[in-house]
């Protein structure tokens, strides 16, 4: 099997090369667009705006965020996968782009969760003492609570990147080129189902784990700050 | 101004309070409370748990917005929505039960933060400010540590001078002793005693009832909602008219 293994790697790894490159590339996307979209549906969620007795922004991110999460994943993958090109025909736009933005909002859902509950973990008192020292809100937010919300949110963050990355994989359902469509590729290719899986795993290990030992590192270098 | 309007004639009543109402959904916590603080004044706030003390206090900074009746500060309607709160709440120290003292700055930075910020004094200006106020609760040393360094008593004084440092025209205490270990309470108690003798305007809620009787002009007790008695410390403390006064303080003082 490991010669096999080692057969497998040294006549296709370019191909594997390839797929790490797009798989990481993907990663990098929905861990921004995750992250900027989390935020932003985070601060709807917190929002205080109310219209007689409804919170509108309140409500239309909490409904977004319980449909994304009480939705399957692949489903929503399969959804934006037909919806985008029947919705916009004249842009002729390839399922990459489709997966892509599926994973990117799938992924802003989760992270905008960790963030309000890293906000929202700060003690009342803290924003409180702000205020009554004379700042607004917003002053009070950058100043005294996100920074201190920031050190319980990293964590949570650094797992939910770890996750985004390993959901990459499921966009190999539309051939979309990263690591999961190489594998697929290749195991046609050399009729051997396991090999090629094994070295697939191997690289979203090494992937994930020097990922998490990124953010343990940061997270070391805020506790001392 | 347009604040010109909303004036209170008396110069000296720096606070007046008309009318105060509070819910909290069906509970009724302020029942239409009606108060003056008068330049000057040492003003004890006392009464039985969830007799509204604490909401009272916290109405007239409006950390928690009144459901009815209104706050005058310095002769501006505070409760009209088109006052900027966040100026008069400049003017307003406040300090917390449980010190509330920021973890992610050092000592310093919890004091200079806030006049720096708005604009109150330059960098160098807060930065003696700090200094001097640190001298004066014996905190000198603890400049550029971390609160969490630091003791109840200790956090609780560094959470007085950071309000100091906006220079305010009046502190509010809301039970400052209430979280601290026994030993450290008469270190916050001086503190408060020394600002008290420079003048400075302070309404204090507090369950030191000796500490109340000894430095106040005016000691409110208030019970379901309302101001039940009031008067000197001793009419209110040695000579209670009302009865629930009594049965509270043959409660606290034995």
């Amino acid at each position: 099997m490991i010669e096999n293994i080692v057969r497998v790697w040294e006549k296709y790894w370019p191909l594997f090369v390839q797929g790490i490159g797009m798989t990481l590339l993907l990663s990098a996307i929905i861990v921004l667009c995750g992250s900027i979209l989390g935020f932003l549906i985070a601060l709807l969620r917190m929002s205080k705006l109310k219209v007689f007795h409804i919170k509108p922004l309140n409500a239309i991110a909490s409904i977004y965020v319980e449909i994304i999460r009480g939705t399957p994943m692949l489903l929503q993958l399969y959804f934006f996968y037909f919806l985008l090109p029947e919705m916009l025909p004249f842009m002729n736009l390839p399922p990459i782009v489709c997966v892509t933005v599926a994973l990117c909002l799938n992924s802003a859902a989760y992270v905008s969760e960790v963030i309000r509950a890293g906000i929202q973990g700060i003690d009342k008192g803290q924003s409180e003492a702000a205020r009554s020292l004379g700042l607004n809100q917003r002053q009070a937010m950058m100043k005294v609570v996100l920074p201190q919300a920031i050190k319980n949110i990293l964590p949570a963050l650094g797992n939910e990147f770890v996750m985004m990355i390993k959901d990459t994989s499921l966009a190999s359902t539309f051939f979309a080129g990263e690591l999961m469509t190489v594998y697929k590729t290749v195991s046609g290719i050399v009729y051997l189902p396991i090999e090629p899986l094994i070295i697939v795993g191997i690289v979203y290990l090494v992937v994930t784990f020097s990922l998490s030992k990124l953010v343990q590192l940061f997270e070391r270098r805020m506790a001392t700050a | 101004m347009s604040a010109e309007k909303k004036s209170v004639e008396n110069n000296d009543i720096l606070i007046k309070v008309v009318d105060l109402k509070k819910n909290f959904g069906d509970l009724q916590v302020l029942k239409g409370v009606s108060e003056d603080i008068r330049k000057g004044e040492v003003v004890s706030v006392i009464g039985p748990s969830g007799g509204g003390k604490s909401t009272f206090l916290r109405c007239l900074n409006l950390l928690e917005i009144p459901d009815g009746g209104k706050v005058y500060f310095e002769g501006v309607d505070i409760t009209d929505k088109s006052v900027d709160i966040n100026k008069h709440r400049q003017k307003m120290g406040m300090v917390f039960q449980h010190f509330n003292v920021f973890p992610n700055m050092t000592v310093g930075e919890n004091i200079t933060m806030a006049p720096v910020l708005l604009g109150k004094k330059t960098k160098e200006e807060a930065d003696k400010l700090a200094d001097e106020l640190l001298l004066r609760v014996g905190l000198s040393d603890k400049k550029n540590e971390y609160p969490q360094k630091l003791s109840g008593g200790q956090k609780q004084r560094l959470a007085i001078v950071r309000a100091l440092a906006m220079e305010p025209d009046v502190m509010l205490f809301d039970e400052p002793t209430s979280a601290l270990d026994p030993e450290m309470v008469g270190e916050v108690l001086q503190v408060i005693k020394e600002l008290v003798k420079t003048g400075m305007t302070t309404v204090i809620v507090t369950h030191e009832m000796g500490f109340a009787k000894e430095i106040s002009d005016r000691v409110l007790f208030m019970d379901g909602g309302i101001i039940a008695e009031e008067g000197t410390p001793e009419e209110v403390f040695e000579n209670p008219k009302n009865p629930r006064t009594k049965e509270f303080l043959s409660k606290v003082l034995y």
